[in-house]
């Protein structure tokens, strides 16, 4: 007889499996606070509930180095450094004509950002901004993904004040590391928009020309034409304000987006994990692998944008 | 600034993660684009290498066979000619054959010819001289005497002589 799989598995084990989870789940609700509030205390051991998850916006510290606060997110950020360096490290330092797995799989990663870049930015200029983008993208996506694994949030440790504080948080949650990759990121976009274009990259932001210009011929008397360019003068200077605010803003965006969707996120598991425990949270997990991919290639490809917008020359500009 | 840091923005942090990610970016760049950019403009290069030498290689077999489809054309076309040739030569020494069979043909003819002619001349004079005899024998007969000998055969010889002469006018 033929065996019938489903899902690659045999009837029965699936069957198995399936109610295994439609076990937890009923187990969870009922033991969870919804399941509690409509039908009262059914007696089940605590230890199978959770706590009120308390979630605090800024990072707490976990110790001092040489008075230098070491935050939980920076142990974070190490984390997910030693992780990356580590693997490429190990991938790369025996490279091979003929890839293996996880060469080609890794060749592959770098390969698909840089064709990502050069698609972009144009071959030249993608092979330039190919590391700073894919920086962010690794660090975002692997910081992410990293922060998912069980029990990464469950670690606890009593500091120096004597409080009882995560050992490690999710870079992307604590919003300095959105900050800080958002600086980064703004400092990479005007260096490049001023090697590439020189201080002609300024004048996007500072174009007074036209109207120096127009009182120079408000003075020499040709009032008609001085008048009408004065006008036009006053529009360029105030478009160039409208590009700094945009630059500054730009900053605020990147920051917000990702420390929003990635601390939203933790909160979303924390919630659906205290509301019904177990299988519950099982489904935005996978989401919240998703958001990380997501939010990482947002992040790249905005910068890579705004790198590409930098070191085009506008021609309507005057020269 | 009370928001802010209500928010966790402070500055300490803030300069620890600029340089963890400034720290990253240069030890990736060395750890891993460098090398995996090398190797993927390597390979990139040797696959349009491969590519270029398999093209090469292609055009050079096309052109082999060209040749060798030249050259068998030339060696048919010699090939030809030497049957030609032989078939010529072939010819040339049948004909030979023939003229030389013929040539001794004719010659074998002749010479039976002459000696045809030889032999009848012989028999021709042996009868004469048969006749000679004879006739001198009948005439002993008819005129009872014998003639002097010697005078005999001058005078006979005289007789064939005119006889002969009297043949040949």
């Amino acid at each position: 007889m033929a065996k019938r799989r489903v899902l690659g598995m045999p009837r029965p084990l699936l069957a198995g499996v399936l109610f295994f989870t439609v076990f937890l789940f009923v187990a969870g609700f009922l033991v969870g606070p919804m399941g509690r509030s409509m039908f009262g205390d059914l007696g089940l051991p605590a230890w199978l509930s959770l706590p009120h998850p308390e979630f605090k916006l800024p990072a707490e510290t976990v110790f001092h180095i040489f008075g230098f606060p070491v935050a939980n997110s920076i142990i974070g950020a190490w984390i997910t450094m030693f992780v990356l360096i580590c693997l490429s490290y190990v991938i790369t330092r025996r490279m091979k004509v003929v890839p293996g797995r996880l060469q080609s799989a890794f060749e592959f990663l770098l390969g698909w950002l840089c064709g990502f870049c050069q698609r972009v930015a144009g071959e030249e200029n993608g092979r330039r901004f190919f590391p700073i983008v894919t920086t962010i993208f690794l660090f975002v996506a692997f910081n992410a993904w990293l922060s998912l694994i069980p029990g990464f949030g469950s670690i606890f440790i009593t500091n120096a004040e004597g409080e009882h504080v995560h050992l490690l948080r999710g870079a992307n949650t604590d919003i300095n590391m959105p900050l800080a990759l958002a600086l980064i990121s703004f400092v990479f976009v005007e260096y490049f928009g001023l090697k590439s274009l020189g201080l002609r990259y300024l004048g996007k932001f500072f174009n007074a020309g036209q109207f120096f210009r127009s009182i120079g011929h408000i003075v020499r008397g040709r009032l008609r034409a001085g008048l009408g360019g004065l006008f036009t003068g006053f529009i360029y200077i105030f478009v160039g304000l409208l590009e700094t605010l945009s630059e500054m803003v730009r900053i605020v965006s990147f920051t917000f987006r990702l420390f929003g969707n990635m601390t939203a996120g933790e909160i979303l598991l924390l919630i659906a994990a205290f509301l019904i425990p177990w299988v519950f949270a099982l489904p935005f997990y996978g989401l919240e692998l998703l958001v990380g991919f997501v939010q990482a290639l947002i992040f790249a490809g905005l910068t890579l944008v705004f790198l590409t917008m930098a070191v085009t020359h506008h021609g309507n500009e005057p020269a | 600034m009370e928001g802010l840091a209500g928010l966790g923005i402070n500055v300490p942090t803030l300069l620890a993660q600029i340089v963890n990610v400034a720290i990253l970016l240069v030890v990736l760049y060395f750890v891993a684009y460098k090398p995996v950019m090398r190797m993927l403009d390597e390979r990139s290069r040797r696959v349009k290498d491969s590519l270029e030498q398999a093209d090469a290689i292609k055009e050079q077999a096309a052109r082999a066979g060209e040749e060798v489809k030249k050259q068998l054309a030339i060696a048919s076309k010699e090939g030809q000619k030497r049957i030609d040739q032989a078939v010529q030569a072939g010819e040339g020494i049948k004909e030979k054959a023939k003229q030389s069979a013929r040539q001794e043909a004719e010659a074998l003819i002749t010479r039976a010819r002459s000696e045809i002619q030889r032999e009848r001349d012989e028999a021709i004079s042996e009868l004469r001289k048969e006749v000679a005899d004879l006739t001198i024998a009948a005439a002993e007969k008819v005129i009872d005497r014998s003639l002097d000998k010697e005078a005999h055969r001058e005078l006979i010889a005289k007789i064939m002589e005119e006889s002969d002469a009297l043949k040949k006018e």
